[in-house]
This record gives structure tokens, C-alpha cells and sequence, in this order.
């Protein structure tokens, strides 16, 4: 039994921190070293995390809690916010992603990022990222969560716009911050919220509480507020958009944040959340809308991308929209295990597009590629493996992941759920089967294609050990009660039980679903008996609202974007130079105005002067006479 | 000694200013400087001494050093601190040696230059622990003619209208305040010697009738407002600003502004409590307006001086509200916000003023693409963007969090409306940011050299400042608690200031709704 | 059968004094075959510290309060004001020694002599306690300023001269009409009596026609009003301070104002002390006028001299503020403001001096363009006064300031006060144009400039004068203190 096990918590954050500023002062010097020791800091963190993590599990179910209070951050009368850490389960579970994909990502850079000019920077924002994403899902308290909800933002902005000389990527970067921003500044409203009922961010007090404290509406008002931080961060409908541009950033940032981790942030919060949710009803209702039209929607959008990121990007806003799903189900072990799942697949998926856009030496789109499983053979099974994952093939992760969610949505009655999500999960089995057959199979349709080559093994090997994981984890959750879930029942609570269809037939169902799903692509892209261009002519102009986001973006610029600009113009140069400072000159206009005048009565002439002697003196006469 | 330190600080830039006046003929521009960054540092040691020598805790003022200056006319020269003033002494000992050494490329007339700065720290030391209200005015007053020097004779362009603007704009509104002093001076009168004395015209004031309390309120109010700027009587800042040296906006921004927002927390919070209640919701309305009306003024602004200005309106903004709110986490806010905004602000104008310094332009259109030119230079304004911005871990998110709470648990409305600024500032930062930074870069700015070494000296103390303060507000915070905890309790007389507000007293009854 | 008077003449003795060096100096005038500006000076000088030394032995005065029939008030308070005229003449000498200097030709010896009277007249009416002898110093000092302003003989002078003497003699038959009134109100002209009841034991007991009293305020008030330059009686100011040649101007506009103002302090604070409320009205009225009127009119100037006319007819203004408060406060607060004003006049000419080269010429704003850069020690002079003029701390002129708008205050006229303090923001805005020109704008060319030391010395002790009393007020409080009550 070690003693004090807890006392070793802020480590998990503190080594990535560290290695973080090392790298941002001394990177340059350090030069190749920075990526290995970014990584070594991020694996060693993992470590330590497998280390408390199993000695939590060590512990009996009904107190595996770590807490480890650092100092107080803010201390203003009574109100007390801790820089404090907490580690249960479902903590637990995060950091494990966090660290463990994380180092694997970092490796991956290594080789991703070698030459660029910036390369030390490069990790040294990566690390604090792992920092920032660490803080988030340890954090004890509303507020260090939000330190780090918000320091997570600032990396993303940072790794984003990382090639920031192409204007584009700065435009991006800024537009996910402040995108993001949106939603947070709710947030931050529903945090004071809190405080106002509360007196304290402190999520044992709080949850504690919150039966006694809250009314409903109270209640509805709080986590609606905090979701709508978690729409920003896991950009669900309507804030979505910044998600597709924000692959402007290096594909291993794209991974890390933008699939695996920060995007997962929204989630973790409603999870760690739920009490609230349920004590309202209402904002949990919300939660399943916007995830089913999030999930439905993306997925139409993924289909018609010709960017093989933007595939991944909007196939990922549709896999949080699952998750969401399951929150809004209160099925939340579920949606922790979908998390975890999705994790690790669609890290796969990123890691292997970086392969082949790295094989096809910065190659994006899929219509140049095609017949990539020949030389890059690596990349190919384990991006296959990835894609079936995700599309839902048995034994795959995935599938455990999204039937479990199904079969929450049929068991609870939810009847229209169910079929929107059967759609959502045909459409994604689709769009991966294109994917996949467009840029592996077939003839390569660009000289870069037929030129591609395999990546170098620090490429491949994280490849390898995710698509293992990929391949493996199923398991963990196969037992009826299911592993993962049941580990996190501790803080989720169990998974509501009902009673619909058998869970094998649903089961086989979704397979089947997926299955034609993926052979329909097959006749299509892969046959080579459908002229799939043509085809994709004929559908004008569905598919290229499709590829434009059915054109949001647009209609965000036509309806807040210009008339803000217009608005904050008309301010800044009518109201305040014209009418407010005008005023002011106004009155010293005015003041001068008088002055000329009063130099005309100056005429100089004695007559003029004696006059005014005069007058003055009948006005202090008369004065007195009304006086006597 | 311990009781003197407080008129050392006041008096040791005075000194300096005389010697460089004295020696000016023979002195070499460079002495003249080195002579100025000596004395301001010899300044900011001894108020660290106050610090040391200040009992944390401790609600009264300290260090109260008193002698009579016109006994007839019951005129002293008193002063003191308590948490509050304290951290604004040192914002200000701390700004001024920074400012000095950013103004080391100033060329002409380096002593007079020197000599002005000087009798400045002077002048907004001695508002910040004056507690003579006369006093008060002296040197409220006197902080005007060096800083319209610094504007008019060192600025840019269209100095002069600026330079003037801001005299006169300052002097309008303090002409109601002298007034108002000699009003209370006169009543202080009977019975008893006359006094100036804060502590006894608290008294006097309390005895006023309703009415009279709230029109002095008012001519006090007005002095303070057009200081802090708050909306509409701002406009004479974003001209001083752009216009301003370098070092003149950083303390125009760092400190003076400051003196607006202490005068309001100090004077019109303690002398009439009541007529702060009654005015409480129009300020807190005027507060709201400037916080989103800056914020969005400053989004469409071409010239990054004007830009930042705008943003202090902002800022300044949240300190008013918190003010006005009357609870303990609101006020603490504010008087955080005004040591953030000052660091934070300053090392904007700073970060604005090297690249100036560069490129010669202060239009955002004829900038880009510097950050690859200047990594390091444009690290740190990235840093200080997400400073100002809010970002947590970074000290401005502590006052502008604790402000919004604060005055949450006293009126959604005003609460809520605040927290825009939070995505609205991010906007407006990061907008100018990316048009300064990113994008292709000009061909004549290819070449620019990146921080010296002497910038480096400039930025890291208060680049540091901004982190500690951020991670470890406590730092403040314990100081400044009992001290704000008892202007609360001047007003709210009913409770102990623990208790005002939402959530420690779970009954909603305290909300205002405007 | 009328009781001679006992004659001590000890209390005049500084008149005295005066009129005999005058009359030296006229002979020296009429006998030397070239006279000199050197001689002159001497006998000025000497005779002025003559006086200034007969008058402090007066501080500590031990005799009856009122001598020579209860004609001449022996009271601490019309030492300070000698002391103040006297200083002002001095200084006024230095100048026009120096000014004449610049272009002999136009040296008139007659300047010293007719100082000297002027200076006489101006003291007597301070401790003055027969209106008839105030009228008679009023002429006394009026006739010798008529004469000193068209003293160059150039066109202007002499145009400002004649404007002068005409309007003068004008007030001067209100004044005198005036006397008359009183003395049928009251069959007395002493303000306070000793042997038989003065104007003010007539007016505290009722005795006499109340209508003829106030008709003989207002008529006073009238006469005092011009020679104050308070609006509407300003009008001469104007053109006589841009006339005149400047160190007439220094010593007039200083020590007009301040002999003027004691004098009507002991006419209406003691003789007519039982009609405060009657003519405390009238001077508030007169204080907002004269505050509006100068600060107002004064941002149309842009020669110097005609802009600090107009903002002594604003101070006017201000020391009324003072006055509206009829006790020794505001006794007090109008002898300090009138000693900072004194001060700062003498100062601020001097430095309009020097500036204008030769003859009156550069004496419009752009003479002042980079002045900072010829001579920086002349530009921080004039700021220092112009921060004074404009009462900006820590400078006389802020204490002065103070002190009147508290007086006003605690006499319950904030209104008035509040009139004051806008007005002086408008105020700042022409003495701060002033200031721009010297820092912040380029040289102009062809601009002659005067490095002549003894004015230079003058202005320089000025102004430290200035700063010294707006650090340290205390020291000149203390003296006035005891100064201030006026005893009756």
C-alpha cells in the first residue's frame, strides 16, 4: 500500500508542463530531442496515471476517489475556489486516453513534424495542450475545470494556425477560438449561476446539493448553460463550424485535439455533470436533440468532402453527436465508453490519412489518390482496420460503442432516436467505404498517387499499437454489465434498463446496416462499374451544398457576421466621433462662437465703453431702488 | 522611519525630478536617464518596504504619516494606505521604472522628458495615499500638467488637440470635485476645527441631508467618471491614447486611470454611502454600456493604439460595475481588475509601442506576418492578447470572473451582459493580433530585429506579473480583502460583508433587477 | 470753534516719504542736463525702501487706531497692503529701467516721479478712512496712471491713455456722488468714527435716510467696480493693457487691483458693514459677470497682453467670489488671492516684456512659438505663472483659488463657486494655449529676443515666490491672520 497515493496526482499534469516550457524556451537548441522529450514526458505521465488509476481500482467500488488539494486559487470572503484535483473513475478513464493516446500521438509527430522549422515549438504547444486537457478532466472544481476548458482552446488556436504565413490557418484558428468562445462565455454565466445558488464551483458540493438547493427550473437554466460550452467545444449543431477548418492545423493535432481529446471535453462535462441534467429533465432532452441532429447531420456532410480530413472532421462531429445521444439517455457509462472507443479509432483514422497525405507528399484530396494499398500497405490495413471499426463491424470497438448506444435509444422506447441513429451509423459506414475505396483501391488517379510511398516506422509503429488497441478493446466492455461502464457506474450511475427488442437482434441488425452500407460504396467507388464523377454530377446540386455544409458557414455571414461588422462601424465612427465627441466639440465650438461675439462689443470706441458704464450703473440702481 | 516610508515614495521621484532640473545643462541625455530609471527604482524599493512593513489583514489604514500643512485653513498633509491603495502604490512605483526604460529611444529634450515622468510618479503616488481630501486634490490636480506635457510635447501627430482634450476634459470634471470638497470643508466647520480629513468628513457627510448627499455625490462622481473614463465622458482617451508616447499611454492606461476607479471606490463609496446605493443601478447601467460599448467600438478600429484604448473603456468597465455591486467578490474583483488591467494594458502599449518603434505605423492594414520575423517579440504580445483577453491562469480572468460573479449575485441582468465582453474582447484581440502577426509579411518589415535585450528587461518583470497573479491571486487578495470587506460595510451597514450578495445567503432577496 | 487735531503724522509718513522722493526726482529731472535712467532708479529705490521700513515700524502700532481727525486707519492691514504696492512699484522701476534701456530715445525720466505718486495715492487709499481722502488718493493714483500710460508718447499709449482718463473721470463722478449720498445719509464721511458717529455707527444705529445709503453704496460700488475692472465696468481694461507700455502695465495691474480692493474691503466689509445684505447681492452679481465675461472673452485673444487683461477682469471676478462672504474669511481669502494675483501680474508682464523685444510689437501669441527652445528658462518662468493664473497646484494661484470658493461656500454661495470653477476650466484653455505655443510648436522666424538679466532676475524671484506660497500658504496665512481684521 503506498502511502499517500493521491500525493502523486499533480504529477500526471505537472510532467507535461514542465517539458512543455523546457521546450518552448530551449526547443531550437534542443532541436530532434524536443519531440522525444515531449513524448517521454506525456508517456511517463502515463505511467503514473496506470500507476494511481490501478490502485484505484484497488480500492473497494464504493470509495475510489483521489483528491489532492494544491493551494487555494481564489479566496475572496467565503467564497473558496481550490486549485484542486480529483481522480474517479470517470477521470480516470479520461486522463488514461488522454496520456496513453497522447504519447502515442507525440511519437507519431516526431516523424510528422520532422524539419519543420518550428519543431520544438510544435511540442512544446502539444505538451501544453496534454497540460491544459489534463486540468480539465482532473480538475476538482467548476473553475479549474474551465482553466482548463479554456487553456485546451488556447493550444488548439495555437496548433491550428501553427503554419499561421497561410492566411487561411490563422483565419481558422481564430474562427475555432472564438467559435468555441461563444459557448464558454455561457458557460462562464453558468458558472456564476452556480456560485449564486451555491456559494462554492466545488463538484462534491455541488452534486451533493444540488437536490436540496436547485428548483427545476434553476436546474434546467444551470446545465443548459454548461452545454452550451459543450456545444462549442464537441462542435455540435449550431456550433459546429469551425471543427472542418479547423484541419487546417498538423494532422497530428488533428488527432490528438480535434478527435481524440479536447472535442471529448463537452461530453466529459455533461457527463461529470448529469446530476444537474437529470434534476432539470428538460436540458437532457435537449442534450439527445442536438446530438441526434448533430450525428444525422455531420454525416450528410462527410459523405460529399473530397478533403480526407474533412471527411474525418465531419464523421467526427457526427460521432460526438452519438455520444451526446447517450448522455441525453442518461447513458452515460455508454457515452464515456463511446469516447473512449472513438478515441482510439479515430485517432487511427487521423494518423492513417497523415500517412498516406505524408506518403502523397501533402496530397489532400481523394479524388487524386486511389490505389494506395499496394504502397503503403502498413497504413492501409491499419486505416482499414479503423474504418471498419467505426463502420461498425463486429468485433471491432466501434460497433460494442454504437450498438450499445442503439440499444439504449430502442430499450428506452425512443423509437425516432433509434431510426435517426441506424441512418447516422448506415451513413457513416458509407462514407467511410468511399473514403477507404477511393484512396486505396482502385488505380491511383495522380502521379502523386502512383509516386506514394510507406511512411517510416515512427510513423507506422503508433499506427500498429492503435489499430491493436482498436482491435482489442472491444472486449473490455462485451460482459453483460460491461467493464468500462460498469467502472464508471461509481459516478454515471447505471445505464437505465428497459426492455425492447433482443439485444442480438439488434446486434445483428446494425451489422447488416453497416455491412450493405459498406458494400453499396464498394459497387460504387470500388467496382469500377459506376462512373462515380458522373454520378456525382448528375446529384448537382445536393452534393455540393453537402461539401459546403449545407452552407451555414454563408448563412452565419449573411445574418450575424456583416451586420455586426456594420453595427460596430456605425458605433465606433457615427456615434461616438459624430454625436458624443461631436457634443464635446461642440461645446468648445460653441464657447468660441460667444467669444467672437464679445469681441464685437469691444468696439474700442469711449462712447461704447461709457455706455456700458452706464447701464451697469442704472442695473445696480434699480437694484437698490426695488430694494428700498 | 516606518511611519515615513510613505512620504519617501512620494518624495524620492520629486527629488530626482529637482536634481535632474538642477543639473539639467551638464547632464548627458544618457545620464538623464540612467538618473530617472535610478530613482524610480530606488521609489519602487521603498514601497516595497511599505509592502514588508504592512499588516495584511488589518482593515484601517497604515503607515498614516500626518503634519500640518496650513493649520489656519485645517489643511494637512496626511497619508496612509490600506489593501487597496497599497497594490495601487505598487502598480505604480512598479509601472513607472518600466515606462522609464521603454522611453530610453525618447531623443529630444530627454531631461525635461525625465523631469515630467518624474513629477508625475510623484503626483499619482500621492492621490493614491492621500487622506486629506484637499490633499487629494493637489495632487489629483497636479497629475494633469506633467502628463499634458508628455502628450503635447512627445506625442505624435495631432498631440496638441489631444493633449488638450485631456486637460481639460480631467479639470472639467474635477472642478465639480472641489466643490464638493469645500461644500463637506465648509460643513466640517461646525462644530470643531474645520478639517479636510477623510476620517472626519466621513462623519460630516453622514450627518448631510439626503439630497445634498446625493448632488455632492454626484460633483464627485463626475471627477471620478471622466477619469476612469466611464461611458460617455470617454472620448478624450482614445485620442490621448493614440497620440500619447509610448510610455505615456502604458501609464495613462497603467495608473492614471486608476485614480478615477480609486476615487470612486475611496471617496464616493465612503463619503456617501447611501447616495452610492441611490446611484448604484444608474452607474452599474453606465459601467454595463461602457463594458459592451468599448468592446464593440474597439472591434472596428484600424489603429492598434485606438484599438487598446477602447478596450480600457472595456475593462475599466468590469471595475466600476464590481464597484457598485457591493459585494465582496465583486469589489475585490474590481480592485484586482485595476492591477491587471494596469499590467495587462501596459504591456499592450508596450508590445505596441516596439512595434512601433519598427515599423513606424500603427495601422493594423500595413502590419502582418510579424510573427515570423519577430518570434519572440510576438510571443509575448500573444501573450499578453490572451492576458487581456481573460484567459485563466493569466491574471485578468480572476477580476473579470470575480466581478461577473459578484455582481451576479446582485443582478443577473447587469451580470450576464457583462460576460459578453469575454467572447467580444477575444474577438477584437485576436482579430488585430492575426492582422499584426500572421499572414504574408511586408517586404520592408523582412528584416526587423526581434527583442533587445533592454525590451526583454522591459517586458519579463511584468509578463511574469501577469502569470503569478494569475495562478496565485492570494497574493492580493489577502490584503486587499479586509480592506474592501469594510468599504462594503459603509454601505451595507445592515450586514457584515460576508454575508451581501447571492450566494452565501441562498435567499435571492438582495437581487436588483434594473 | 473747531478742535484742532492732534497731528501725528508717523502713519503717513510712507506717503510722506513718497511725494518727497517724487518731487527728488522731478528736480533731478528738470536740472540734470541728460538725465539718466540710473539716478532715477536710486531715488526711486530709496525712497520706496523708505517707506516700506516707515511702514513696518506701523506693524506693531501702539497709538490710536485712527489718526489726523480720524482720517487715516493705522491697522496691520493696510501695512500688508504697502508692502505689496511698494513691492510693485520696485519692480515696476526695474522694468521700465530696462524697457527704456532697449530704445533710449524713448526714455522719459518722468516715469519714476509719477510712480512714486501713484504709489503714494495707492497706499494712502488703503488706510484711508475718510472717503474724501480715498477720493483724493483715488485721484491721486488715477492721474499719475493716466499720465504713466501714454508716457512713450506712441500712437496707442497715448489713445489708451485718453480712453483711460476719460472713462476714469466718468467712475470718478459716480464715486463722487457717491460721497455725497453717504455723508447725506449719515452727515458723516469718516467710515468709522472716533470724535463724532461715523458712516458706519450712522447706518448700525438708523440714524439717517436708508434710501440715501444704499444710493450711495451702489454709486461707490460703481466706482470701485471700474477701478477693479470688474464687468461691466471693464471695458477701458482691454485697451489700456495692450496701450500701455508694459511695465506700466505690470505695476498698474497689479497695484491698482490691490489698493482698489483693500479699499473697498474697509468701505464696504466695515463702513458699510450694516448693509451686507444689502450690497453683498451686488457683488455676486458683479462676480459672475466679470468671471463669465473675462474667461469667455478671452479665448478670442491672441495678443498676450490683451488676453491677460481679460483674465484680470475674470480675477476680479473671483476676488468679489471671495468677498461675497462679508467676514474675515473672506477678507482673508480676497488679501491672498490679491497678493498671488499681485505676483503673479508682475511676473507674467515681465516675461511679456522680455518676449516683445522692442518697442510693444511681438506681443501676440506666435511671438511665443518655441519659445522653450530661444530660451527655456523664460518659458518655464511664464508657465509657472500662467499654472498660478490658470490655479493649478502647486502654485499661489490654486491656494488663492481655494480659499475664495471656500469663503463663497461657507457664506452658503456655492452656486457662485460653482460658476467659478467652470469658468476657470474655460480659463485653462487660453493659458494653456499660451503654453502650447511655447513647447509645441516650432520657432517663428525674425523673432527678436531680450536676454536682459534684471528682469529676468525679478521674475525668476517671482515665481519662486508663487511656488514657494502654493507649497507653503502657511507663511503667508500667518500674516494675514491678524491682518485681516479690520477694527472698528
Amino acid at each position: 500500500m503506498v502511502s499517500q497515493p493521491d500525493g502523486a496526482l499533480w504529477l500526471i499534469p505537472a510532467l507535461p508542463l514542465a517539458t512543455a516550457v523546457v521546450n518552448l524556451f530551449w526547443g531550437r537548441r534542443l532541436g530532434r530531442w524536443a519531440g522525444w522529450l515531449a513524448s517521454a514526458s506525456v508517456a511517463l505521465s502515463f505511467v503514473v496515471s496506470l500507476a494511481l488509476v490501478s490502485q484505484l481500482v484497488a480500492k473497494p467500488a464504493d470509495d475510489r476517489l483521489f483528491l489532492q488539494h494544491l493551494f487555494d486559487w481564489i479566496s475572496v470572503g467565503r467564497f473558496v475556489v481550490g486549485m484542486d484535483l480529483r481522480l474517479d473513475s470517470v477521470s480516470a478513464t479520461m486522463i488514461l486516453v488522454i496520456t496513453g493516446i497522447g504519447a502515442l500521438i507525440h511519437v507519431y509527430a516526431i516523424g510528422y513534424m520532422a524539419g519543420d522549422p518550428r519543431y520544438g515549438r510544435f511540442f512544446s504547444y502539444m505538451n501544453l495542450f496534454v497540460f491544459f486537457m489534463l486540468m480539465l478532466v482532473l480538475g476538482a472544481n467548476y473553475l479549474v475545470l474551465y482553466l482548463g476548458w479554456e487553456g485546451v482552446g488556447l493550444c488548439s488556436y495555437l496548433l491550428i494556425g501553427f503554419w499561421s504565413d497561410v492566411p487561411a490557418n490563422a483565419e481558422a484558428a481564430k474562427k475555432a477560438f472564438i467559435t468555441t468562445r461563444i459557448g464558454d462565455t455561457l458557460m462562464l454565466v453558468g458558472l456564476a449561476l452556480i456560485v449564486f445558488r451555491f456559494g462554492t464551483l466545488d463538484f462534491e458540493a455541488v452534486f451533493g446539493t444540488a437536490g436540496s438547493v436547485l428548483t427545476k427550473d434553476a436546474a434546467t437554466a444551470i446545465a443548459l448553460l454548461l452545454f452550451a460550452g459543450a456545444i462549442g467545444k464537441s462542435a455540435q449543431v449550431p456550433l459546429h463550424v469551425w471543427l472542418p477548418d479547423a484541419m487546417a492545423g498538423p494532422t497530428p493535432v488533428s488527432a490528438l485535439i480535434h478527435a481524440a481529446t479536447m472535442v471529448t471535453a463537452g461530453v466529459y462535462l455533461v457527463v461529470r455533470s448529469h446530476v444537474l441534467f437529470e434534476l432539470s429533465g428538460l436540458a437532457l432532452t435537449v442534450v439527445l436533440v442536438v446530438g441526434v441532429v448533430t450525428a444525422v447531420f455531420a454525416a450528410t456532410c462527410a459523405v460529399a468532402q473530397q478533403d480526407i480530413k474533412r471527411v474525418l472532421a465531419y464523421s467526427t462531429i457526427s460521432q460526438l453527436g452519438f455520444m451526446f445521444m447517450a448522455a441525453g439517455m442518461r447513458a452515460y457509462g455508454v457515452a464515456m465508453f463511446f469516447l473512449v472507443a472513438h478515441a482510439f479509432y479515430k485517432a487511427l483514422l487521423f494518423l492513417g490519412a497523415g500517412s498516406v497525405i505524408h506518403g502523397m507528399h501533402d496530397e489532400q484530396d481523394l479524388r487524386q489518390m486511389g490505389g494506395l494499398r499496394r504502397l503503403m500497405p502498413i497504413t492501409f490495413a491499419t486505416f482499414l482496420i479503423g474504418a471498419l471499426a467505426q463502420a461498425g463491424i463486429p468485433p471491432l470497438v466501434g460497433f460494442f460503442a454504437k450498438d450499445a448506444v442503439l440499444e439504449v435509444a430502442q430499450h428506452t422506447g425512443r423509437e425516432v432516436t433509434y431510426v435517426l441513429g441506424s441512418i447516422a451509423a448506415f451513413l457513416s459506414a458509407f462514407y467511410l467505404g468511399r473514403m477507404l475505396f477511393l484512396t486505396f483501391f482502385g488505380e491511383g488517379r495522380s502521379d502523386r498517387a502512383r509516386q506514394a510511398h510507406e511512411s517510416p516506422p515512427v510513423l507506422w509503429v503508433p499506427l500498429a499499437i492503435l489499430a491493436f488497441g482498436v482491435a482489442t478493446a472491444g472486449w473490455l466492455n462485451l460482459t453483460p454489465e460491461g467493464r468500462v461502464t460498469g467502472f464508471l457506474e461509481q459516478v454515471t450511475g447505471a445505464a437505465p434498463v428497459g426492455n425492447g427488442l433482443e439485444a442480438a437482434a439488434l446486434a445483428a441488425t446494425a451489422t447488416v446496416i453497416s455491412i450493405v452500407a459498406l458494400a453499396l460504396t464498394w459497387w460504387i467507388y470500388g467496382s469500377g462499374r459506376v462512373d462515380w464523377i458522373g454520378f456525382r454530377e448528375r446529384l448537382e446540386p445536393l452534393p455540393r451544398a453537402a461539401l459546403n455544409g449545407w452552407y451555414v458557414d454563408r448563412a452565419y455571414d449573411i445574418a450575424v457576421i456583416q451586420p455586426a461588422k456594420t453595427g460596430a462601424w456605425i458605433t465606433a465612427y457615427v456615434i461616438d466621433d459624430r454625436i458624443i465627441d461631436g457634443a464635446v466639440n461642440a461645446v468648445g465650438g460653441g464657447l468660441k462662437l460667444l467669444a467672437e461675439g464679445g469681441r464685437r462689443v469691444q468696439t474700442g470706441f469711449v462712447r461704447s465703453y461709457a455706455l456700458a458704464v452706464f447701464l451697469g450703473a442704472v442695473a445696480i440702481l434699480v437694484y437698490v431702488g426695488v430694494r428700498s | 522611519m516606518r511611519q515615513h516610508l510613505l512620504t519617501l515614495t512620494i518624495l524620492f521621484p520629486l527629488v530626482g525630478a529637482a536634481v535632474l532640473a538642477a543639473t539639467g545643462r551638464i547632464l548627458s541625455d544618457r545620464d538623464a536617464r540612467i538618473l530617472a530609471l535610478i530613482t524610480t527604482l530606488a521609489t519602487f524599493a521603498v514601497s516595497l518596504l511599505v509592502l514588508r512593513a504592512f499588516d495584511t489583514g488589518a482593515a484601517g489604514y497604515q503607515q498614516v504619516d500626518s503634519v500640518w500643512w496650513v493649520r489656519s485653513f485645517g489643511l494637512q498633509y496626511l497619508v496612509g494606505v490600506d489593501g487597496i491603495s497599497l497594490w495601487l502604490v505598487l502598480l505604480t512605483t512598479f509601472l513607472f521604472p518600466v515606462s522609464i526604460l521603454a522611453s530610453w529611444k525618447v531623443e529630444s529634450n530627454v531631461v525635461r522628458y525625465m523631469i515630467a515622468m518624474l513629477v508625475l510618479e510623484t503626483a499619482v503616488v500621492g492621490s493614491f495615499v492621500a487622506l486629506d481630501l484637499l490633499l487629494f486634490f493637489v495632487f489629483f490636480e497636479a497629475i494633469l500638467v506633467p502628463m499634458y506635457l508628455i502628450i503635447g510635447g512627445w506625442g505624435s501627430a495631432n498631440r496638441v488637440y489631444a493633449a488638450i482634450k485631456f486637460f481639460l476634459f480631467t479639470m472639467a470634471g474635477s472642478a465639480f470635485l472641489l466643490v464638493g470638497i469645500l461644500f463637506l470643508y465648509a460643513r466640517s466647520g461646525q462644530p470643531g476645527p474645520p478639517s479636510f480629513d477623510i476620517r472626519q468628513l466621513t462623519q460630516v457627510a453622514a450627518a448631510l441631508p439626503v439630497q445634498t448627499a446625493r448632488w455632492l455625490f454626484l460633483a464627485f462622481f463626475v471627477a471620478f467618471a471622466v477619469k476612469v473614463p466611464l461611458f460617455p465622458l470617454h472620448t478624450w482617451l482614445p485620442d490621448a491614447h493614440t497620440e500619447a508616447p509610448t510610455a505615456g499611454s502604458v501609464l495613462l492606461a497603467g495608473v492614471l486611470l486608476k485614480v478615477g476607479t480609486y476615487g470612486l471606490l475611496r471617496f464616493n463609496l465612503s463619503l456617501f454611502p447611501q447616495a452610492s446605493i441611490h446611484f448604484a443601478t444608474f452607474v452599474s447601467i453606465l459601467a454595463v454600456i461602457g463594458i459592451i460599448y468599448g468592446a464593440v467600438c474597439a472591434l472596428i478600429q484600424t489603429d492598434v493604439k485606438r484599438l487598446v484604448a477602447y478596450s480600457s473603456v472595456s475593462h475599466l468597465g468590469f471595475v466600476v460595475l464590481g464597484i457598485f455591486a457591493f459585494t465582496q467578490q465583486a469589489v475585490t474583483g474590481g480592485v484586482l481588475q485595476m492591477v491587471n488591467h494596469g499590467l495587462a494594458t501596459g504591456a499592450l502599449f508596450l508590445l505596441v509601442g516596439m512595434v512601433y518603434e519598427r515599423t513606424h505605423t500603427r495601422e493594423l492594414a500595413e502590419m502582418g506576418g510579424l510573427a515570423g520575423v519577430m518570434p519572440w517579440l510576438l510571443g509575448a504580445f500573444l501573450f499578453v492578447v490572451f492576458a487581456s483577453a481573460g484567459l485563466p491562469g493569466l491574471s485578468s480572468f480572476i477580476g473579470e470572473f470575480l466581478v461577473i460573479v459578484g455582481t451576479f449575485a446582485v443582478s443577473h441582468v447587469f451580470g450576464s451582459l457583462s460576460a459578453t465582453a469575454v467572447v467580444l474582447s477575444a474577438i477584437y484581440l485576436l482579430w488585430s493580433y492575426q492582422r499584426v502577426a500572421y499572414g504574408p509579411v511586408r517586404e520592408e518589415h523582412r528584416h526587423l530585429p526581434d527583442l533587445s535585450g533592454r525590451e526583454v528587461a522591459v517586458l519579463a518583470p511584468v509578463l511574469a506579473l501577469l502569470l503569478v497573479f494569475g495562478v496565485y491571486p492570494k497574493l492580493l487578495t489577502r490584503s486587499i480583502d479586509p480592506a474592501t470587506c469594510a468599504a462594503i460595510e459603509q454601505v451595507r451597514t445592515s450586514q457584515p460583508c460576508a454575508d451581501v450578495g447571492g450566494p452565501l445567503v441562498p435567499a435571492a432577496a438582495e437581487v436588483r433587477q434594473p | 470753534m473747531i478742535p484742532t487735531p492732534v497731528l501725528e503724522f508717523r502713519p503717513i509718513l510712507p506717503e510722506i516719504l513718497l511725494c518727497a522722493f517724487a518731487i527728488v526726482g522731478m528736480l533731478y529731472e528738470a536740472f540734470a542736463r541728460r538725465p539718466d535712467p540710473a539716478p532715477h532708479l536710486a531715488i526711486a529705490t530709496v525712497g520706496i525702501v523708505a517707506a516700506a521700513v516707515t511702514a513696518y515700524s506701523l506693524w506693531d502700532w501702539s497709538g490710536s487706531p485712527y489718526v489726523l481727525g480720524d482720517t487715516v486707519a493705522v491697522d496691520r492691514f493696510s501695512v500688508v497692503a504697502r508692502f505689496l504696492l511698494l513691492g510693485a512699484a520696485l519692480v515696476g522701476c526695474l522694468y521700465y529701467t530696462h524697457y527704456a534701456s532697449r530704445d533710449p530715445a524713448s526714455f522719459r525720466g518722468e516715469f519714476y516721479p509719477l510712480t512714486l505718486f501713484a504709489t503714494a495715492g495707492m497706499t494712502l487709499i488703503t488706510a484711508a478712512n475718510d472717503l474724501v481722502v480715498i477720493f483724493l488718493a483715488l485721484e491721486l493714483l488715477s492721474l499719475s496712471l493716466y499720465v504713466l500710460t501714454g508716457i512713450t508718447g506712441q500712437r496707442r499709449a497715448s489713445e489708451a491713455a485718453m480712453k483711460y482718463f476719460l472713462l476714469g473721470a466718468f467712475s470718478s463722478a459716480f464715486f463722487l456722488y457717491g460721497i455725497a449720498m453717504a455723508y447725506g445719509a449719515t452727515t458723516s464721511t469718516k467710515i468709522v468714527g472716533v470724535a463724532g458717529p461715523g458712516i458706519v455707527q450712522a447706518l448700525a444705529g438708523q440714524t439717517g435716510s436708508q434710501a440715501l445709503a444704499l444710493l450711495a453704496m451702489a454709486l461707490l460700488i460703481v466706482g470701485f467696480a471700474f477701478k477693479v475692472s470688474a464687468a461691466p465696468f471693464h471695458m477701458w481694461t482691454p485697451d489700456v493693457y495692450q496701450g500701455a507700455p508694459t511695465p506700466v502695465v505690470a505695476f498698474m495691474g497689479a497695484a491698482t487691483k490691490v489698493a482698489a480692493f483693500f479699499a473697498l474691503i474697509r468701505v464696504f466689509d466695515v463702513g458699510l458693514q450694516p448693509l451686507t445684505w444689502d450690497w453683498t447681492p451686488v457683488i455676486y452679481a458683479l462676480a459672475v459677470v466679470s468671471i463669465v465675461v473675462g474667461s469667455v472673452l478671452a479665448i478670442a485673444q491672441r495678443d498676450v497682453k490683451r488676453m491677460l487683461a481679460y483674465s484680470s477682469i475674470a480675477h476680479a471676478g473671483f476676488i468679489l467670489t471671495g468677498l461675497t462672504a462679508a467676514n474675515s474669511t473672506g477678507i482673508r481669502a480676497a488679501m491672498f488671492y490679491l497678493v498671488a494675483y499681485a505676483i503673479v501680474t508682475l511676473g507674467a508682464f515681465g516675461v511679456v516684456m522680455l518676449v516683445s523685444a522692442r518697442g510693444e510689437e511681438q506681443t501676440s501669441l506666435d511671438a511665443y512659438a518655441g519659445l522653450a527652445r530661444r530660451s527655456p528658462g523664460l518659458a518655464a518662468l511664464m508657465t509657472v505663472f500662467l499654472l498660478s493664473l490658470a490655479g493649478i497646484p502647486p502654485t499661489a494661484g490654486f491656494i488663492a483659488k481655494v480659499t475664495v470658493f471656500s469663503a463663497a461656500i461657507g457664506a452658503g454661495n456655492w452656486p457662485l463657486a460653482v460658476v467659478g470653477v467652470v469658468a476657470s476650466v474655460v480659463a485653462a484653455y487660453f493659458y494653456l494655449r499660451v503654453i502650447v505655443y511655447m513647447y509645441m510648436r516650432e520657432p517663428a522666424e525674425g523673432i527678436e529676443s531680450d536676454d536682459g538679466v534684471m528682469p529676468r532676475v525679478a521674475a525668476g524671484v517671482l515665481a519662486a515666490g508663487i511656488v514657494v506660497l502654493g507649497v507653503f500658504p502657511g507663511i503667508l496665512t500667518g500674516i494675514l491672520e491678524p491682518a485681516s481684521i479690520v477694527r472698528w
